[in-house]
């Protein structure tokens, strides 16, 4: 077996033990689920409820949020609490790289993200009547959505605390105002110009845009050029995030 | 080749440098002691020979792999087992040894088989389905050593394996790690236990303030100090004054009260025997017991790391330099 795909295979092995292993400690509880299934519900009250909007339009905004709170909010808790515990020390002394901690770590959240997402979906389309025109967009943007966000929390876990609120609140700084300037709630089209220069540069503007697109065909950027912005968001914070890490064991 | 062989290593925060270019080396089947106070950079040593501190300068070597450069096949052949007892509280016995045996990849079958044999050596076995976070200190000490060892690894590093234990763990970590000792598996310990080194280890090093203090076999390091070699003395009665008169004896460096009994540090037993005779006799005293005895290995940790014990200040060369 030639090196380079022995290394792969470890990797891979690697990161798929952490995500199972983060999926069973942290994702798989009756309190995470109920509150993940609960969020989109509570945002589509928020933000549906006295707007002329039909409900249905705003599934795909609805998403792109549940996607990005689901699958950025674990990680952040969970590796700070493992620096305290110790037990993170145990993924540093193994035999693994940090390219498979932080992609396992990452797999984690964007596999519960995507689930919540699936199931978000079925209630909203047999709640609101509603339907998807293109399955395969909608089934693709869960997943590197999902990814991606889930990457993004993992990144900024990468900051070398035991203490949960410092990365949250740095991680919210971040996370709030994306909701604002990605076209969720307010049109870009609506946006002014510095707010549409911003957009540009936010994942979650063509998480949404791909959203729109599975849902009415209707897409500001095409759905090539959302696909590629979110994996090219996804290498980035995977790259940033396996620097961070190993500057963290200096 | 050696086990594991350490060649300048040094380790600097800013502007503190915590380990100032240490040497040494570990034999292969060797059981290695480490100690020094807290701070002098055991535990900053360790996590750079277990590749979880990256190396200022200097190489570390583990069966001939270096952990800067060949970091993943290094760590493939050590087992870890840090001072806090890093299990994963929410998972069972059994899922933790399945996860620690899937990041070391090691196939399904082999992991299953080593996690029954380990979960039965430890006395974990009636109760591996049940979440870790509910076992006792000793329990969960115990599961993290059968985590250490899930991949059979050929370097074993300890620290403060047995710290704060109830005799029953205590007595059966001892035993696994004297048996893994027989079965050629190399042992780096760490211990504020002078007694565990002294009993355990086949050679210690000191380590104090980032340096190397002395490296030798326990009674070796013992027989550098003669000066702590010392006459235990007790009396029938104790009288004011008595402390300062026995320090007044030749070729007695120091004297400590020990309860009922006098400790008189020397490097001259005999000499300071044939004093006392005469002092007891001048004083009408009898003794009661009289022992003569070596120095302990806490006593030569002691003098090394810059705490005086019975000695005036004696600088001395041995093997393992200035001490």
């Amino acid at each position: 077996m030639p090196g380079w795909f022995e290394g792969v295979s470890r990797d891979i092995g690697a990161a798929w033990a952490i995500a199972r292993k983060d999926m069973k400690i942290y994702y798989i509880k009756p309190s995470i689920l109920v509150s993940s299934l609960l969020f989109p519900f509570v945002m589509f009250l928020a933000f549906a409820v006295g707007r002329e909007a039909a409900a249905g339009t705003l599934i795909p905004g609805l998403l792109a949020v549940t996607l990005l709170f689901s699958a950025s909010s674990i990680e952040p808790v969970s590796i700070p609490i493992e620096r305290r515990t110790k037990t993170f020390d145990r993924l540093l002394s193994a035999p693994i790289s940090i390219r498979a901690i932080v992609l396992g770590a990452s797999l984690s959240g964007a596999l519960f993200a995507s689930a919540i997402g699936v199931a978000t979906t079925v209630i909203a389309l047999i709640v609101l009547n509603a339907g998807v025109m293109n399955v395969a967009a909608l089934l693709l943007g869960f997943a590197l959505t999902s990814l991606c966000f889930s990457t993004m929390g993992t990144l900024f876990a990468a900051y070398r605390t035991e203490n949960v609120g410092e990365v949250m609140s740095l991680l919210n700084l971040v996370r709030l105002p994306l909701l604002f300037i990605s076209g969720v709630f307010i049109p870009l089209a609506s946006m002014p110009g510095w707010g549409q220069s911003i957009a540009v540069f936010s994942p979650l503007t063509y998480a949404h845009d791909l959203m729109l697109f599975a849902f009415d065909g209707t897409t500001l950027f095409g759905p090539v050029i959302d696909v590629a912005a979110l994996v090219l968001a996804i290498v980035i914070f995977q790259a940033a995030g396996i620097f961070l890490y190993q500057r963290s064991r200096e | 080749m050696d086990a594991i062989e350490v060649i300048g290593l040094t380790k600097r925060f800013g502007d503190n440098v915590a380990v100032k270019g240490i040497d040494f080396a570990v034999k292969m089947g060797e059981t290695f002691g480490f100690l020094g106070p807290n701070g002098a950079g055991k535990t900053t040593t360790i996590r750079m020979l277990t590749g979880m501190t990256k190396i200022t300068s200097g190489r570390a070597l583990i069966h001939g792999h270096d952990i800067a450069r060949d970091t993943l096949a290094a760590k493939r052949l050590m087992g870890v087992v840090p001072e806090t007892s890093n299990i994963y509280d929410e998972l069972s016995a059994w899922d933790n040894l399945i996860f620690t045996g899937r990041l070391y990849h090691l196939k399904k079958a082999e992991i299953e088989r080593n996690a029954r044999d380990l979960l039965d050596t430890f006395g974990l076995y009636e109760r591996c389905h049940e979440p870790a976070g509910g076992f006792s200190k000793g329990m969960k000490r115990r599961l993290t050593l059968a985590m250490g060892l899930v991949n059979n690894p050929g370097v074993l590093f300890l620290d403060e394996p047995t710290s704060g234990l109830d005799v029953q763990s205590r007595r059966l970590i001892r035993d696994v790690v004297q048996d893994l000792a027989r079965k050629n598996v190399t042992i780096f310990l760490t211990t504020h236990d002078i007694e565990e080194a002294n009993v355990s280890c086949d050679r210690v090093a000191i380590i104090n303030r980032g340096t190397i203090a002395a490296i030798d076999a326990p009674e070796k390091l013992k027989q550098t100090f003669e000066s702590l070699q010392s006459i235990e003395i007790s009396f029938d009665a104790v009288r004011p004054g008595l402390l300062e008169a026995l320090r007044t004896l030749p070729q007695v460096n120091d004297v400590r009260k020990e309860g009922d009994k006098f400790r008189l540090y020397t490097a001259d037993p005999p000499e300071v025997l044939s004093s006392l005779c005469t002092f007891t006799q001048e004083q009408n005293m009898r003794p009661i017991s009289v022992t003569t005895r070596g120095p302990s290995l806490e006593e030569v940790f002691i003098r090394l790391t810059g705490l005086s014990v019975g000695t005036k200040g004696e600088v001395r060369e041995t093997d393992a330099g200035m001490v």
